[in-house]
């Protein structure tokens, strides 16, 4: 089985570096066909490893030591347990599918082949995260993600815009980082190892405050990663990137690595609670806070970003309540039905060449039949309609926030539902039905490639059925993450989720009323609330203005002031003196006889001076 | 393999010697031929190197003057290896990539010197003639700063030779203290450092050598706030200057720290550590800081050196296994990356003679191997785990956190300012449009240039996926000075501080 485990892994970077030999070339068909297909290679191994997990166990291979130094021993390790294994299949099913898109997609771009480069070291990348034995093998990956989002964020790097996205992601993740950097310290310390199994089973000899602050640490190094505030303001910058780039890395796998920390460490945040409920709280926030910027966008992009958040504050929820199983599970529907939303998203880019302004879009059904069913799809399924796969790990995150006692949290989710399914059905009609506005631009939109729909069709069906694994999948996941009961009374439970469908239903008729009538009127652009949510609650000014403007000035100041006007300047100071009181004492030697005597005379007066007063020290 | 010591640290002296002799047109490669044998030399060297063996190798011991116990005295161990080879490899490349016609030859004789002073200064363990040949180093420099720099060369080469030469002068005073000591105690007179190591000395007179070699290694690193002279000698000195100042040169300093400091003077050390330990923060922060701020590529490197050494001085002094052996490595991290930053920024400069950033922008899309190579190299100074800079890095603050975790947190903030500086120069330079014409025409990489890149991008690979040969090799010689340290301490607080960052756990 160790073989399997080498060609889920290193396939896609075989693919990636092979690809890269021809980076710079023009585009070569062939080598969008091979990416995909050894990321199908990794995929179909991932998909015999979940069997084997499911039958035997879990898998662990030492492939060999890394770092050694001092008592600190780091190996290339591998685990291929419960969890891994379902972020394995995600990750390399989503990814298939979207090297497959990208070859339509990317069709026509010059850098054809470095896309596939960095789109297959990518998932080598996010492979090697969700399956490393330990700690730092998991920073590497982590790390490693980051450099390939940098890298596919600033694709196009010609446009001004991407590079500085790509580099405010790259930043703000590092900041995180530094985070978690200092937690794999004190575990370290503490423990003495980074290994997985070592650490969880001599955590909870620890004193609380130390598995507190590891806790806070890990915590932080997530908020990164998964965009939570206030680090997230990079998620909706980083729509700069290429549209499968989006789908894959800043929606289904990436951003959800943070997610995937808490739930590896789930033996960690179970033995700190009051750190969970402050992960759960600050979840929930961001469900709420993301969604309702995602309602007044009008970005195609971002606002499908905005969800992205907004739902990994609902995975947040879950797992900092202690449901790791299923936070993992939105994890997995949301991979499907939020890439599915994305590469549409992609579809519609294309044929409105490159514009985003939903406004500027709308009955675009007619001319895009297969991609408008395939984003209502994605759509009802993240609004969280029966049967779709939302509504099955969605609904169940918001019972567990009932079953903690934590109602406000509850209720967080519960508006977050309702807005969620507005903003939704808001872009669908904006996009696929109403007024068609790009008539005005003189755009002919047209369909994408019927490989690139079909490319589509899995994720669409999962999207529909995914949530019916639901009991299966507790059953295999819950042989490693400690399961976790709803036990809520059979009546209210109906209730729960009644008042949750009826709000998400609610909130999808009337954008499908709100806009079938042309929308909102423009006066309400006037108020300060649209303002506010326009422009992301002037989050990324107050960014600019107190933290970039500020740390210029003071490098500036470093350096023109400090480094230059007083610190070299004093080291040329000493030298300026010696010279000058050289240059003035040079005149004693003037070469007259009558100047020597007197400077003789002065001399010994000094050394008379000196016999007579000085006494030396006992 | 009796002499192998001796035959690398002259090899190149005598071929310098017998370079006067080569024709003009040849002279190049001759000064790469004489680099690579001396390169293998040094290869042989760690393959006959026991890495079972914590002590010194290879000795070489002959009186020079009996009566005052100095001798000619050559010894290799862990920490001094790699840092040997890092020297004859970036020696190697910088001559490879070398492309100055004007007075060549004299520029590869001095260069061949220069490489014959830095391997002793790492492999002689005389004191006195160690000396000797850490001053001797300043003398190529400064010919290849003062004689190839660019138009401020003259002012910037004075002030590199008087400021380091003059930090040094007080280890002198140090090392003749030593011996005076050591003559008191023992009633003979030694330079041996070996002998040296094994002396008891009483706090105060500690905490005085401490003072007296430190300025001499803190100027070298060099360390807030004496590092003025290195923006300028990296602003003014040729390409090749640079490479080996920044690879080699600054590792003399960390080294200093290393080999006399904290095993001469264990419980100077710790009673100096915090103060040093915040020295190195500001170097770190500052450093960072002040690279933003620059508008010319080269000086932005330059102060990206101040801002790792930050880091090596910080390992050095965490006085456990872990943290010393990743500063090692991060010193030879740093060579490795920093010279090929240097090298890459020279690229550019033979092409449009400017290294202003504001004069470039967009040019990935013109010189896409020279962006790709440029970007190896940037994420291995921002420390991308399995590149090189990683593991030093990671190794350094691991070890520093156990010191104190607050500190060790605002160093890590390096990580974050690196990648604000790094990532702000790719930003500027290769990224956007293209904003001057005359950028539209430059030239890739060529063969040469390749030539001495690509081993660079091999090894920052290589060491980043596979650095446990060399660590394993150094950590055995960071061990024994640990536990010479603990045994040689005359404080009990000091024992204490070594024992508890070593162990895992609250307490032992």
């Amino acid at each position: 089985m160790e073989k399997y485990v080498y060609i889920a892994l290193f396939a896609p970077l075989l693919s990636s570096l092979f690809v890269a030999l021809f980076a710079t070339r023009p585009k070569i068909l062939f080598m969008g066909i091979l990416a995909s297909l050894l990321i199908g290679a990794s995929m179909i191994s991932s998909f015999i490893l979940l069997f084997y997990v499911n039958a035997h166990g879990a898998l662990h291979v030492k492939m060999m030591d890394w770092i050694s130094a001092g008592n600190l021993e780091i190996p290339f390790g591998f685990v291929v347990d419960q969890v891994s294994v379902i972020m394995m299949v995600t990750v390399t099913f989503v990814s298939t599918i979207i090297h497959v898109y990208s070859i339509g997609y990317m069709d026509h771009d010059k850098s054809f082949n470095r896309f596939f480069s960095y789109l297959s070291a990518f998932v080598f990348s996010m492979l090697i995260l969700v399956m490393s034995d330990n700690f730092v093998g998991l920073f590497i990956g982590w790390e490693g993600v980051g450099l390939c989002s940098w890298l596919l964020i600033g694709f196009w790097y010609h446009k001004p815009s991407a590079a500085w996205a790509a580099n405010e992601a790259f930043i703000m993740n590092r900041i995180a980082d530094l985070g978690m950097l200092m937690g794999l310290f004190l575990i370290y310390w503490q423990i003495g190892s980074f290994q997985y199994d070592i650490v969880f089973a001599s955590i909870k000899f620890l004193d609380i405050s130390i598995v507190t602050t590891i806790g806070i640490f890990l915590f932080i190094g997530a908020m990164g990663k998964s965009a939570q505030f206030p680090l997230h303001t990079w998620l909706a910058d980083a729509m700069e990137g290429p549209t499968p780039v989006s789908a894959l890395i800043h929606a289904a796998t990436m951003v959800t690595a943070g997610v995937y920390l808490v739930i590896r460490c789930g033996d960690i945040y179970s033995l700190i609670p009051h750190i969970g409920f402050a992960i759960a709280s600050l979840g929930a926030f961001v469900a709420v806070f993301a969604a309702s910027m995602a309602l007044v966008n009008n970005d195609l992009k971002r606002i499908i970003a905005y969800s992205t958040l907004s739902q990994l504050g609902y995975m947040f929820v879950a797992a900092g309540l202690g449901a790791y199983w299923i936070a993992l599970f939105h994890l997995m529907t949301h991979a499907f039905f939020k890439s599915l939303l994305f590469l549409g998203a992609g579809n519609v880019m294309h044929a409105m060449h490159d514009e985003l302004n939903i406004k500027k879009m709308g009955g675009l059904y007619g001319s895009m039949k297969a991609t408008a069913i395939l984003m209502s799809v994605a759509s009802v399924a993240l609004a969280g309609i029966y049967p779709f796969a939302g509504f099955f790990s969605k609904d169940m995150i918001l019972e567990v926030a009932f079953n903690e006692g934590a109602y406000f949290l509850w209720f967080a989710l519960f508006i977050g539902a309702g807005m969620t399914a507005f903003y939704s059905f808001r872009l669908v009609m904006l996009v696929f039905f109403g007024e068609k506005e790009h008539t005005k631009y003189g755009i002919h939109p047209h369909e994408a490639q019927p490989f690139v729909i079909y490319a589509l069709m899995p994720l669409g069906l999962l999207a529909v059925i995914a949530g019916f694994f639901e009991h299966a999948f507790r059953g295999f996941v819950t042989k490693l993450l400690t399961n976790y009961d709803i036990q809520i009374a059979h009546g209210t439970e109906v209730l729960l989720i009644a008042a949750t469908l009826g709000i998400a239903i609610s909130g999808i008729s009337f954008a499908i009323y709100m806009y079938s009538r042309g929308g909102f009127s423009k006066t309400l652009e006037n108020r300060f609330c649209y303002k506010l949510l326009i422009n992301q609650y002037f989050i990324p000014k107050l960014y600019e203005l107190y933290i970039m403007k500020p740390f210029g000035a003071i490098s500036n100041f470093l350096w023109q002031k400090i480094d230059v006007k007083i610190i070299d300047f004093s080291v040329d100071m000493v030298a300026k003196i010696l010279y000058t009181s050289g240059e003035k004492s040079r005149k004693m030697q003037s070469g007259n006889l009558s100047d020597m005597l007197r400077w003789m005379v002065v001399g010994i007066v000094i050394l008379l001076a000196v016999a007579i007063f000085y006494r030396p020290i006992v | 393999m009796d002499h192998i010591l001796s035959l690398i640290i002259f090899f190149p002296f005598v071929a310098g010697l017998f370079g006067f002799l080569v024709n003009k047109d040849s002279v190049r490669a001759y000064g790469i031929s004489v680099s690579a044998i001396e390169f293998l030399l040094t290869l042989v060297l760690w393959v006959g190197f026991d890495s079972s063996n914590a002590g010194y190798q290879f000795v070489e011991y002959t009186a020079l003057i009996p009566s005052f116990g100095m001798s000619y005295y050559l010894g290799v161990d862990g920490i001094s290896l790699f840092l040997v080879i890092l020297t004859s490899l970036m020696t190697m490349i910088s001559l490879i990539a070398l492309n100055i016609e004007k007075d060549a030859k004299n520029l590869i004789i001095s260069v061949l010197f220069l490489e014959m002073t830095m391997v002793g200064v790492f492999l002689i363990l005389d004191v006195i003639l160690f000396y000797s040949f850490w001053e001797l180093s300043l003398v190529p420099m400064l010919y290849i700063i003062g004689a190839w720099g660019s138009a401020r060369r003259v002012y910037a080469a004075i002030k590199f030779f008087l400021y380091t030469f003059a930090g040094s002068v007080l280890m002198l005073v140090g090392i003749l203290y030593m011996g005076f000591l050591y003559h008191e105690a023992t009633g003979i007179w030694s330079f041996a450092l070996p002998d040296w190591y094994l002396l008891q000395i009483p706090l105060q007179m500690q905490l005085w050598l401490f003072g007296a070699f430190f300025l001499a290694f803190a100027i070298k690193v060099p360390m807030f706030p004496f590092h003025t002279w290195l923006p300028y000698a990296h602003g003014q000195a040729p390409t090749i200057g640079s490479i080996i100042l920044a690879a080699v040169l600054l590792k003399m300093g960390s080294y200093g720290f290393v080999r006399f400091s904290l095993p001469l003077f264990p419980d100077a050390s710790v009673y100096f550590l915090m103060p040093i330990a915040i020295i190195a923060i500001i170097m770190v922060i500052y450093g960072a800081m002040v690279a933003y701020a620059q508008e010319d590529m080269k000086q932005v490197i330059a102060y990206s050196s101040i801002s790792h050494m930050g880091i090596v001085v910080l390992g050095t002094f965490a006085m456990n296994a872990e943290g010393i052996t990743g500063s090692i490595f991060l010193m030879l991290s740093h060579g490795i990356v920093s010279g090929a930053l240097f090298m890459l920024v020279g690229v550019i400069y033979d092409r449009r003679h400017t290294k202003l950033m504001s004069e470039f922008g967009g040019i990935a899309s013109v010189m896409p191997n020279f962006a790709t190579i440029y970007g190896i190299m940037l994420m291995a100074s921002v420390g991308l785990p399995l590149s090189v800079g990683f593991v030093g890095e990671f190794l350094s603050l691991v070890g520093f956190y156990k010191v104190n975790w607050v500190m060790t947190l605002m160093a890590g903030s390096g990580i974050i300012l690196g990648a604000v500086y790094m990532l702000n120069l790719y930003k500027k330079s290769f990224f956007g449009p293209i904003t001057h014409e005359e950028n539209r025409t430059l030239k890739d990489l060529n063969g040469k240039e390749l030539t001495a890149l690509i081993p660079l991008v091999a090894l920052v690979v290589i060491l980043g996926v596979f650095p446990k040969p060399v660590l394993s090799t150094i950590d055995m010689s960071v061990k024994k000075m640990l536990s010479l340290m603990e045994q040689k301490a005359v404080e009990n607080d000091t024992r204490d501080l070594i024992i508890n960052v070593n162990s895992i756990g609250g307490k032992r």
